[in-house]
């Protein structure tokens, strides 16, 4: 069986030992820390911030994979539902607990059978989701949410997504050996307009749901973010903007980094004037880096 | 257009960040679409030109909204319709978007004459709003659905000031487009707007139409201000109805 090692929302991996750096050898172990702030108009209007995260490591069980699995999600409550916070908290939670159990329960080969679990475990999520809010008595799109999920194993990294959150992986690097950022697929547009997207409780949610899986052993740092951050983590062409993306990771990567240390000053970025004047949503953002 | 840098980061640690920002805020396009006839000469003209000063002020100082939302202006008076880019008049043949980031806005001094061509007037509005969506969607922009906000105190009128049918021409459209989401239309009537001129308001705009007393064109700003701003929250319908209903009633739901 499965144990959760998880990380605690100060981020705080509970598996952080080794040295690290960019440059350095990597182990199969990962630094994470994640944040989420009220957006610019949730301020000026009292909401809170309607948005989550969650990361988690799971030991391997007899049957599977080589190594620990981590577990990353974000989720991005609907501005429209009065719940939606709750749901949001609820999606990220049953995220890493779910799609951890699968990938450290069993070792699955690259390819479909990698989309197949990760598809099920968003079932095992739904499921778990539905029956929560049921019990609330209040409807459940008034727990409406949008969810992200990255599953690391030693083997692959699976990426599932519902709804308009995004997902950056580094591997690689250009000529001049500049680290090279990749965007992981999004699901399609929900509609022409940008605050209107997919939501676990929407219907026929499940023919939205976007899957990948990516087998690249150079991957050695992934960044989850909520629709908040679109216009700084990505430049007007939709290519990953590396200097954000860069500054963002740089406090995870120094040797005997504490994950979390610039929370306050990172938090602080996410509400600047400048972030805000180009998106007043609540902004999330959770990354990982190998050590 | 003018393409100023947001606000610096305040953080010293992340201050070096080079975001491709000359202004990659989402976009929400509110097209003004006012009515500058002859009956608004006077106290209704001068208080539209002040309501336009100040809201202008309060835009500035709203950090978001100032980069997200991008205006233009169309009066329909004076024996034409005029689009304007900020405060300037367009002329035809000038290949200028009348859209101007709020930031950057400073509104036209409207003076009051001539006829009321509201028919043309909407459809201009509904040409650049499209124009727009085309050019964000070029410039790799994501955006809001837009407003258009028609007010006015008259009755449609061809070039002679002679009351006109034409206005029929453009109903199916506006129904076309807004059960399509296209845009949100607000038509107000203000001042002394008879109920044949207020039924045509409710042709064009079935859910968000008004008739006011007087001339509250501040509060009319403000409230478009506020459906803005329930955009970003991405609010439901019911939120925006009720931010309407509650500015017919004169009580700032904005406020609340």
């Amino acid at each position: 069986m499965a144990a959760k090692g998880g990380h605690t929302q100060g981020g705080r991996a509970r598996d952080g030992h080794a040295q690290g750096g960019r440059g350095r050898p990597r182990s199969g172990t990962w630094r994470t820390h994640g944040v989420s702030v009220q957006g610019y108009r949730h301020r000026r209007n009292g909401t809170p911030c309607q948005d989550a995260w969650d990361s988690a490591v799971w030991s391997a069980g007899d049957s599977g994979p080589a190594g620990p699995v981590l577990v990353l999600a974000v989720a991005d409550g609907a501005g429209s539902r009065p719940r939606s916070q709750e749901g949001a908290q609820l999606a990220a939670r049953l995220a890493t607990e779910h799609f951890g159990r699968a990938a450290a329960g069993r070792r699955v080969e690259v390819g479909d059978a990698v989309h197949d679990l990760l598809h099920s475990a968003y079932q095992e999520v739904t499921g778990d989701f539905l029956l929560a809010v049921k019990e609330t008595g209040d409807p459940a799109e008034d727990f409406a949410t949008t969810l992200t999920v990255v599953v690391i194993t030693p083997d692959w990294l699976g990426h599932l997504s519902v709804g308009d959150g995004l997902v950056f992986v580094r591997a690689g690097a250009d000529q001049d050996g500049e680290a090279l950022f990749h965007l992981l697929p999004q699901a399609d547009a929900a509609s022409e307009y940008s605050n209107e997207t997919v939501f676990l409780t929407s219907r026929h949610a499940g023919r939205w749901v976007r899957t990948d899986c990516v087998a690249d052993p150079g991957i050695d740092a992934v960044v989850l973010s909520t629709d908040g951050l679109t216009q700084a983590a990505l430049t007007r062409s939709r290519t990953p903007n590396a200097s954000f993306l860069s500054a963002v990771l740089g406090p995870l990567e120094a040797p005997e980094a504490e994950p979390g240390a610039d929370e306050a000053e990172l938090a602080e970025l996410l509400r600047s004037d400048r972030l805000s004047a180009v998106n007043a949503d609540d902004k999330t953002l959770l990354r990982a880096v190998r050590i | 257009m003018t393409h100023e840098p947001p606000p610096p980061t305040a953080v010293p640690q992340y201050a070096d960040f080079d975001f491709e920002l000359d202004n990659n805020a989402q976009r929400l396009p509110l097209v003004l679409c006012l009515d500058n006839s002859r009956s608004m000469e006077g106290r209704p003209i001068q208080a539209l030109n002040d309501a336009l000063r100040e809201w202008t002020r309060e835009l500035h100082d709203d950090v978001n909204l100032s980069y997200s939302v991008e205006v233009a202006v169309i009066t329909f008076g004076d024996q034409s319709v005029t689009a304007y880019r900020g405060a300037e008049p367009l002329y035809p043949g000038m290949n200028l978007s009348p859209f101007v980031p709020a930031h950057a806005f400073t509104p036209p001094t409207l003076a009051a004459n001539g006829v009321t061509l509201m028919t043309e007037a909407v459809e201009l509005a509904m040409h650049i709003v499209a124009a727009r969506k085309t050019e964000l969607r070029k410039l790799g922009l994501q955006y809001y659905r837009p407003q258009i906000c028609l007010v006015t105190d008259g009755l449609p009128t061809d070039g002679t000031g002679h009351y006109t049918t034409a206005w029929q021409r453009i109903v199916p459209v506006l129904a076309e487009e807004q059960r399509a989401r296209r845009f949100r239309l607000y038509a107000i009537g203000v001042g002394g707007i008879t109920e044949r001129g207020q039924a045509v308001l409710s042709a064009f705009a079935p859910t968000f139409n008004a008739q006011l007393q007087g001339f509250p064109f501040r509060e009319l700003l403000q409230m478009m201000s506020a459906s803005a701003a329930a955009e970003q929250k991405g609010e439901g319908e019911e939120a925006f109805e009720k931010i309407f209903h509650q500015f017919r009633t004169q009580r700032p739901a904005w406020e609340a």
